[in-house]
């Protein structure tokens, strides 16, 4: 593809949305594509039993759209948007099942969704702030001259913000949490895409942030590659002491993901070194579409296993795959994809991978003897022969996590089971082909692989072909068979000697060491509310309410206060100036005298008649009363003035 | 005199709602019931009928009603900022009226109930429609006095307590903010206290005494803030919650509230001017009230478990969005906060009315016993989650354009000032919206996911259980109608908010 198509809706949700269709999304589109056809298709035998099927499907290909929209946006705003959608259908599928650690797990996947998006807003805000922009293309020019500017922290801040957001949903260390717990209890077509293409949209983003803003920026891409290596080791390391079949692929995912980053810190890294990224940039890339594969293939043999068995514990599915040829191909597609073995496509990317590492130490030695060394443990080149060495182990970790599963589902005896049909023709149709996929990128690399990379790398900001690479040549086969033969000694000497315990598989993962109920949750579901709630709480309860009570009860002694003045006042003036007036009390004796014939008329009218005089008196007092207190009142008054006058005479 | 139908939507309600009172039926029967209903219906309609042919034919009009002493008149204006919230009102009231004649069927009392709430229709367009200061005063005072009965409606202790609590709040602060016109009307360059755009203070006079007059309108801010629900002054709110539904849901979240607000940004950019207090110290009191609202009110949002009070701590979140906005002191702050006041209200209705639904038809009012209920009353859930979902800003929903347009102002008064609370205002709304979700959604999640379930999945279980619970069923059309407009308009102005913000904009500019 020579030339990007755009697509502009201006004004819909405010600032209008953006899209793009380049090599790597065109690509992108036609992977989520493939993806979500077969695991369509393969949900209709997964789904055939469950009751809500209407919503899964609703929120099956809502969640297309969506993922679809994140790949093709072409401004952050458009990636947001889509990506929010993306966030709330998707967490549907991990509630589905509505048990107990779904629930669970979905709180955790919607908690991790929502803080990534709400951090990642922040980061979004920042960044229009500072480049006035959020279309891609234009950002890069805006942030190339921002950086060398005085406002870089503000750019590494904002940079950092977008990073928490998509690393997020891309499961980077330390926010991988979801991941091993949401993808276990999603139906397994779902967690398939999940894996395999929801965790790129995140991967998406962090490639726009990492070579759209930062392109050439040394801290930035070591920032990446460590957390890449970091995130590749643990997340294999997860994997490897994980008993239950999906949540060994969702770990593996982690792990893979790892790779993928180390792949673009590489990348941002060799720019900044002044050296050719390809390598780097085309092995991230293909890592990406091959780890779409593979979860795919694997996602599905998993969903094999529980539609017929219910269980993904490998001591209850063990031997499950036995006389089954057609699933053990299947799997053993996405094994050896998965673990670099040459050729099968997980192999090449792997390479490319591991040279770009390799690249990178001899570029800081040829920088060292031109004497322009780089400083700190970036310019260590003892740091990236290390680098290299967790690399190989993580590979060899895969390897072993990948060997334990196939082992037990194919080869170990369990329970006898039915060797009748154990998924429809259909399904098994799709999964076949998309696992025979991986065999035939992985033999022909030349042929789709380096095609593929062309056309995506202009999107990491590159361009023009890259040298042909050997894939098979003396040197890379021997990474690869270092990696193999790591994985082979652990399984042999980790797994089967320590991890299983009279003929079972146990887990040795201490059970407390779960950063999610040991950091996040405490953090989050305590400490947060608990503590705001309760400084909250106490003001609400304390403060206000005591403030609330003091005005009153200061206002009520002053109103009293001013009641028993006025009163005083009163009772002085009857003591005083208007002594009580007897009152006339001849009433009540005149009455039982005067009786007669117009006696009630008389009586009646004698009582108006004293009724008006006693108004009239009290008219009359309290008029002179009233004029009394204007006196008083005149009084104060002019006295006040006075003293005013004083005041000003004397101070001026 | 033809101007004389700019006082229209103010006198129809209150006379109408009068005559209602006065009017007495023979007997509390059906047929009485429907008359009562097709008369509040009408009246309402043909008041939001006038409102709206208003806005279309008359903007800019004015009327001055009367003369009250020397300068001092009662004068309505009709200019872009009032029209917004009397077209909003306009739009919310004769819904909210069908909704309560559903909610208000098995009460007693309904005459005196419709009365009021007619009533305070009349108020509150008094207050959108007031052209200056004076006007504006007397109906935000009206406006207590109208809706007291309101919330004393139960007639239970609660709702005493409650509503002595609104009237001691609501007149107290009205005292304050009368302090204020009080300053205004004697800096002011006209000699009477007009709304005009970038305010009316005399500069030279204005900056002789600046810090005075920089106090008074912190003292005002607050005082006008009460009925805002400005923290620590936001007391009456959550206690309100007792009143019926629909006064909690168009009083208590759009109207009474709106109207603190509304008055706030009036006062603002048409008393004081925007310039007078860009960069001082009293805004920055003003921001800093406002955030700590935002914070206090979701925070508090989230340990509440009765529905209604959340929603009403919630509220009290939200109107400082709005406050926060006023406070930016910029034209994009006004046109944010505006943004805010319109879409907000939309947002509230909506979940308050969604509460009041379910309240009504199975009497649960604890956010715990919503469990499994959302597929039940499928259509009040359904509006409850977009309201949610837009509350808490996602995209595709109104709340995150208010949200957005608020943050964007918020950075580009940061730059300006160079000050840091603006940008920490940011970090207060995310960190408000973070809570949102945990408020709104764990309410949606309970409805939809029970926790009760566990372990179903099974089809069985499920079935067993829907025998032993009740079934509910969704409201009638009275209430479901309502609810389906609002939902729509928060997805509708979460998808094209351009004609509303352009509008908005052009009203920021002119008074910034």
């Amino acid at each position: 593809m020579k030339e990007a198509i755009g697509l502009t809706i201006p004004k819909v949700c405010g600032m209008g949305l953006h899209f793009e269709l380049d090599g790597f999304r065109l690509i992108y589109l036609a992977v989520a594509v493939l993806m979500w056809s077969v695991s369509g298709v393969f949900s209709l035998e997964y789904m055939a039993h469950y009751k809500k099927k209407g919503q899964y499907y609703l929120f099956f290909w809502a969640t297309f759209f969506a993922t679809a929209g994140v790949f093709l946006s072409a401004d952050f705003y458009t990636t947001f948007i889509f990506f929010e959608i993306m966030s709330f259908t998707s967490y549907v599928w991990v509630a589905f099942d509505e048990k107990k650690e779904s629930l669970r797990a979905a709180q955790t996947y919607l908690a991790v969704a929502v803080i990534g998006g709400m951090v990642m807003l922040m980061g979004m805000f920042l960044l229009y702030d500072l480049c006035g922009t959020l279309r891609f293309d234009e950002l890069k020019t805006a942030a190339g001259e921002i950086l060398s500017g005085s406002k870089r922290v503000r750019l590494y801040a904002a940079g950092g913000l977008l990073l928490f957001g998509f690393g997020a949903k891309a499961g980077c260390f330390p926010l991988h949490i979801w991941l091993p717990k949401a993808h276990p209890v999603a139906p397994a077509p779902a967690s398939a895409l999940l894996s395999g293409i929801l965790t790129k949209t995140g991967i998406f983003g962090i490639i726009v942030v990492s070579f759209g803003l930062f392109g050439a920026d040394r801290a930035w891409g070591f920032f990446i590659a460590c957390l890449g290596l970091i995130t590749m080791f643990l997340g294999a390391l997860l994997a490897l002491f994980s008993v239950n079949l999906k949540r060994t692929l969702a770990c593996s995912s982690v792990s893979q993901i790892g790779f993928i980053l180390t792949g673009i810190g590489m990348g941002c890294l060799l720019q900044a070194a002044g050296e050719d990224n390809s390598l780097a940039v085309r092995g991230a890339f293909l890592h990406m579409v091959n780890h779409s594969l593979f979860k795919l293939v694997l996602f599905l043999c998993a969903a094999a296993v529980y539609m017929n068995l219910h269980e993904l514990e490998l001591n209850k599915i063990r031997g499950f795959g036995r006389k089954k040829p057609a699933l053990m191909f299947c799997f053993l597609m996405g094994a050896f994809g998965i673990s670099g073995m040459p050729l099968w496509s997980g192999y090449i990317s792997k390479t490319l991978l591991h040279e770009s590492i390799v690249e990178y130490a001899q570029a800081i030695q040829g920088l060292k003897m031109a004497g322009t060394a780089i400083p700190g443990i970036l310019g260590n080149p003892v740091f990236w022969h290390g680098a290299e060495w967790v690399f190989l182990i993580s590979g060899g970790m895969t390897a072993a996590y990948m060997l334990k599963l196939f082992i037990a589902l194919f080869v170990e005896r369990g329970l006898d089971y039915q060797n009748g049909a154990y998924m429809k023709m259909t399904s098994g149709a799709v999964l076949t082909a998309a696992a025979a996929v991986i065999l035939l990128f992985g033999m022909t690399p030349h042929r789709f692989m380096d095609r593929m990379a062309d056309m995506a790398q202009e999107f990491f900001g590159k361009t023009g072909h890259a040298h042909i690479i050997h894939y098979f040549s003396a040197g890379n086969l021997k990474g690869g068979a270092i990696s193999l033969g790591i994985g082979a000694v652990l399984y042999v000497f980790f797994v089967r000697r320590w991890m299983m315990k009279e003929g079972q598989y146990v887990d040795r993962w201490p059970s407390w060491l779960d950063l999610e109920n040991l950091l996040y949750r405490p953090v989050l579901q305590v400490a947060l509310p608990g503590i705001c709630g309760a400084v909250c709480g106490f003001v609400d309860r304390y403060l206000v309410s005591s403030l609330v009570t003091v005005f009153l009860t200061v206002s009520a002694v002053l109103c009293r206060g001013m009641d028993q003045m006025a009163d005083g006042i009163i009772r002085a003036a009857r003591f005083s100036t208007h002594s009580q007036i007897p009152r006339a009390g001849g009433m009540k004796e005149k009455r039982g005298k005067r009786t007669g014939a117009l006696g009630k008329w008389n009586v009646s009218l004698a009582r108006t008649k004293e009724r008006i005089q006693r108004n009239g008196r009290m008219v009359e007092e309290s008029f002179s009363f009233g004029l009394m207190l204007f006196a008083i009142g005149l009084c104060l008054t002019l006295g006040y003035l006075l003293l005013v006058f004083w005041m000003q005479a004397k101070y001026t | 005199m033809g101007g004389m139908i700019m006082a229209v939507p103010v006198l129809l309600p209150l006379a109408g709602g009068a005559g209602m009172l006065a009017l007495h039926f023979q007997s509390e029967e059906k047929r009485d019931d429907r008359l009562l209903e097709f008369l509040t219906e009408g009246l309402v309609f043909v008041n939001s009928l006038v409102i709206f042919w208003l806005l279309k034919n008359r903007m800019g009009a004015s009327l001055v009603l009367f003369r009250l002493f020397g300068n001092l008149t009662v004068r309505f204006k009709l200019d872009p900022m009032g029209g917004i919230f009397a077209g909003l009102i306009a739009f919310l009231w004769p819904l909210a009226v069908l909704y309560s004649f559903e909610y208000m069927k098995h009460e007693n009392r309904k005459r005196m109930f419709f009365a009021y709430y007619v009533m305070t229709y009349g108020v509150t367009a008094g207050i959108a429609l007031a052209g200056n200061l004076v006007t504006m005063y007397l109906c935000y005072e009206m406006l207590t006095l109208v809706t007291f009965p309101l919330v004393l409606f139960p007639m239970t202790k609660e709702a005493k307590r409650a509503s002595r609590r609104y009237l001691y709040y609501s007149i107290g602060g009205a005292a304050f903010a009368f302090i204020g016109l009080v300053f205004v009307l004697s800096y002011s360059v006209t000699g009477n206290t007009e709304f005009i755009p970038g305010g009316i203070l005399i500069p030279e006079a204005a900056n002789a005494h600046r810090n005075l007059l920089l106090f008074v309108y912190v003292l005002a801010f607050f005082g006008f803030g009460v009925k805002a629900a400005l923290f620590p002054l936001h007391g009456w709110l959550p206690k309100a919650a007792v009143a019926p539904t629909p006064v909690t849901a168009l009083l208590h979240a759009v109207a009474v509230v709106k109207s603190g607000a509304f008055a706030i940004l009036r006062f603002t950019y048409f008393s004081y001017g925007a310039w007078f207090l860009q960069g001082t110290w009293a805004q920055w009191a003003v921001m800093t009230g406002a955030l700590l609202t935002i914070g206090y009110g979701s925070t508090m949002a989230v340990r509440e478990i009765h529905w209604k009070r959340r929603l009403a701590y919630s509220t009290i979140s939200n109107l400082s969005y709005i406050l926060f906005g006023a406070a930016l002191m910029s034209p994009l702050g006004l046109a944010a906060a505006l943004c805010h006041l319109v879409i907000h209200a939309f947002m509230k209705i909506c979940s308050f009315f969604c509460a009041g639904s379910v309240m009504h038809q199975t009497g649960k009012t604890q956010v715990y016993e919503l469990d499994g209920l959302g597929r039940k009353l499928p259509v009040v859930f359904g509006c409850f989650t977009i309201a949610s979902l837009s509350l808490m800003g996602i995209p595709l929903f109104g709340g995150f354009i208010s949200k957005w347009n608020l943050a964007e102002a918020a950075f580009s008064c940061g730059s300006s000032t160079g000050a840091w609370l603006p940008y920490a205002g940011v970090g207060v709304i995310l960190y408000s919206a973070l809570m949102t979700g945990i408020y709104m959604l764990s309410v949606a999640v309970r409805a939809y996911f029970p926790v009760l379930a566990a372990g179903a999945g099974a089809k069985q279980e499920t079935d067993s259980k829907k025998t032993t619970q009740e079934e509910y069923r969704d409201p009638g059309w009275m209430m479901l109608v309502p609810l389906v407009i609002f939902a729509a308009v928060i997805l509708l102005l979460g998808i094209r908010p351009g004609p509303l913000m352009e509008l908005l904009t052009g009203i920021g500019g002119e008074a910034g």
